[in-house]
């Protein structure tokens, strides 16, 4: 099974859990499938448990996507998923770590799920452990002030066992980043802040796999990926509703279908 | 009592290589030495306090046992979000230190003082909170973070705060009996306001009145049963603290006096819902705002005659 098929598996989850719950993010979701799959299926390290590398999903609002990925490799049961936004259910529509296997932190607030992971390297580099840290980030999240403080700390901190992901869609909640702010050019300013940066076609795995595994020459890495919103699903690309739109049953078949 | 609490936390540090302090650009002169001979243990995030709440999160999850330095507005003010999802939703055994309780840093102005903190730190579950009133106190709130499995917020004050207790062995968890006397009317203090309150109970000792007076150094949370047991036989209660009375140790008093239907009255002394433009040291303040020593006594011994 290639990472393509997971990649399948895990949208058509995502479609299904979507409208069984009736909630947001569908768009959002289906933009960082790609970069999940080749993350769990052939970067993170994910044995022994105990030893595992770690997976951040900062923008926490693409719990479905995490739900779904975890689904797949068999981290989370059938019975989560379809716990998903119900009542007395089993996963909230943003990351509570409480709430099952491989949900590491907790999430849903842009902006936080970074710094807890540039932490968590600095003390994994301290204690000489080998565990790796992968956070995948929102464009509309790199907006915030705290995305940036933690840029600036962890150039300096030289931590090469962070990478962080970009999930660089073009559309956040309510218009296009570079029509909101001056948010361009977005590798150059990692760059200055002394990361090792590099642009990635989000949805190409083989491109996902070798920058995700290029040496960050002693660096924090950060893989700006160009996604499409929606992607995969052909009415649901690159449309600025779809970070909101419910998925109907209608919108479920249609979905589904081109999902095969 | 600011160094009597860092102090302990880096001898702790000498026997702990899981202890790590991380500074938000702030300790001149408190880890000079330290950062020195434990390089590896000490870390300056610079002024940047939403990263420093959320790294020492990660670090915290790495499994270290982190305690962060900071003035209290940038411990608990800037980065409330940070203190909230990263550190108590996910109950991380993080030890806040915020330095400047109340009025400390008068006249610098409003932006560096901390008289709603309690009021913030109240709306945040797993969180304990601890207002030492002298070192002792301080040194055992310390201890108290350094074995917690859960957050700390503590908040000290650093203007060589005089020593109160005689022995360190009680329970931190718990009120502290300062004086004993007439159980009638009850005085319960927190944080550096205690050596004011001390004073006035001595100006009214000399005119024969004699109210007790305890120290509530944990507030958050507050044992119930001990505070119940606190008040058998107390008609008049007057709390008093370097904080908002709207939101501070005598409004949960309030609350857990209603609560309980106890046939007590409840005077609250403090510092008005208000941003203060007023130009004052802290002796000044403490004036202006009614909670000197003369003010105090002045209130309990009118309460005194009610009662």
């Amino acid at each position: 099974m290639s990472t393509y098929d997971t990649a399948l598996q895990v949208r058509r989850t995502i479609i299904e859990m979507a409208n069984r719950s009736q909630s947001p993010h569908v768009g959002s979701c289906l933009s960082c499938v790609d970069i999940l799959a080749v993350l769990y299926d052939d970067v993170l390290r994910l044995e022994p448990w105990h030893k595992r590398d770690i997976f951040i999903l900062s923008k926490g609002h693409a719990a479905m996507a995490l739900y779904s990925i975890l689904h797949a490799k068999g981290i989370l049961m059938k019975e989560d998923i379809e716990g998903y936004y119900q009542n007395c259910g089993t996963l909230p529509a943003h990351l509570d770590r409480c709430t099952a296997k491989g949900i590491e932190v907790s999430a849903g607030s842009l902006g936080h799920g970074f710094n807890m992971g540039l932490g968590m390297a600095y003390g994994f580099k301290k204690q000489d452990n080998n565990r790796k840290i992968f956070a995948v980030i929102g464009d509309g999240e790199s907006q915030e002030g705290s995305i940036w403080e933690g840029a600036l700390f962890a150039g300096g901190l030289g931590l090469d066992n962070f990478t962080a992901i970009m999930d660089h869609n073009n559309l956040q909640g309510y218009g296009r980043p570079n029509e909101i702010c001056a948010f361009e050019p977005m590798r150059e300013k990692w760059s200055a802040f002394g990361w090792h940066a590099l642009e990635v076609d989000g949805h190409d795995h083989n491109a996902l796999r070798a920058a995700l595994r290029e040496d960050s020459q002693g660096k924090p890495k950060i893989l700006i990926a160009k996604t499409t919103k929606g992607k995969g699903v052909s009415f649901m690309e690159d449309q600025l509703v779809w970070h909101y739109y419910m998925v109907t049953d209608a919108h479920k078949c249609k979905a589904l279908e081109e999902l095969s | 009592m600011r160094n009597a609490f860092i102090n302990t936390i880096l001898e702790a540090c000498q026997d702990r290589d899981d202890l790590f302090v991380i500074s938000g650009d702030a300790g001149l002169g408190v880890f000079d030495v330290f950062k020195e001979e434990y390089p590896d243990q000490f870390l300056n995030l610079g002024a940047a306090e939403q990263n420093m709440i959320g790294f020492s999160a990660g670090m915290a999850m790495a499994g270290y046992k982190v305690l962060v330095y900071n003035i209290i507005p940038f411990v608990l003010y800037r980065c409330y979000e940070q203190v909230r999802n990263d550190i108590c939703y996910q109950k991380l055994p993080i030890i806040l230190a915020g330095i400047g309780s109340g009025l400390t840093y008068a006249p610098m102005g409003m932006t560096h003082y901390s008289v709603e903190d309690l009021g913030i730190a109240r709306t945040l579950p797993n969180l304990t909170v601890l207002s030492p009133v002298d070192p002792v106190e301080a040194q055992l709130s310390a201890h108290y973070a350094l074995s917690a499995s859960s957050p700390v917020y503590i908040r000290l004050a650093k203007r060589g705060e005089p020593t109160i207790h005689c022995t360190q062995q009680f329970d931190i968890s718990k009120p502290q009996l300062l004086v004993g006397g007439d159980s009638s009317v009850t005085l319960f203090c927190h944080g550096s306001i205690g050596e004011e309150t001390l004073h006035a109970s001595r100006i009214l000792a000399e005119e024969g009145i004699r109210p007790r007076v305890f120290s509530v150094p944990m507030v958050q949370p507050l044992d119930r049963d001990a505070l119940l047991q606190c008040l058998q036989g107390v008609r008049t209660v007057v709390t008093v603290e370097e904080h908002y009375s709207s939101c501070g140790l005598g409004a949960t008093l309030r609350d857990i006096i209603m609560d309980s239907d106890m046939p007590c009255s409840l005077t609250t002394l403090g510092i008005p819902s208000r941003f203060i433009h007023e130009v004052h040291d802290t002796a000044g303040m403490r004036r202006l705002w009614g909670i000197d020593a003369a003010a105090i006594a002045a209130m309990v011994k009118k309460l005194w005659k009610v009662t």
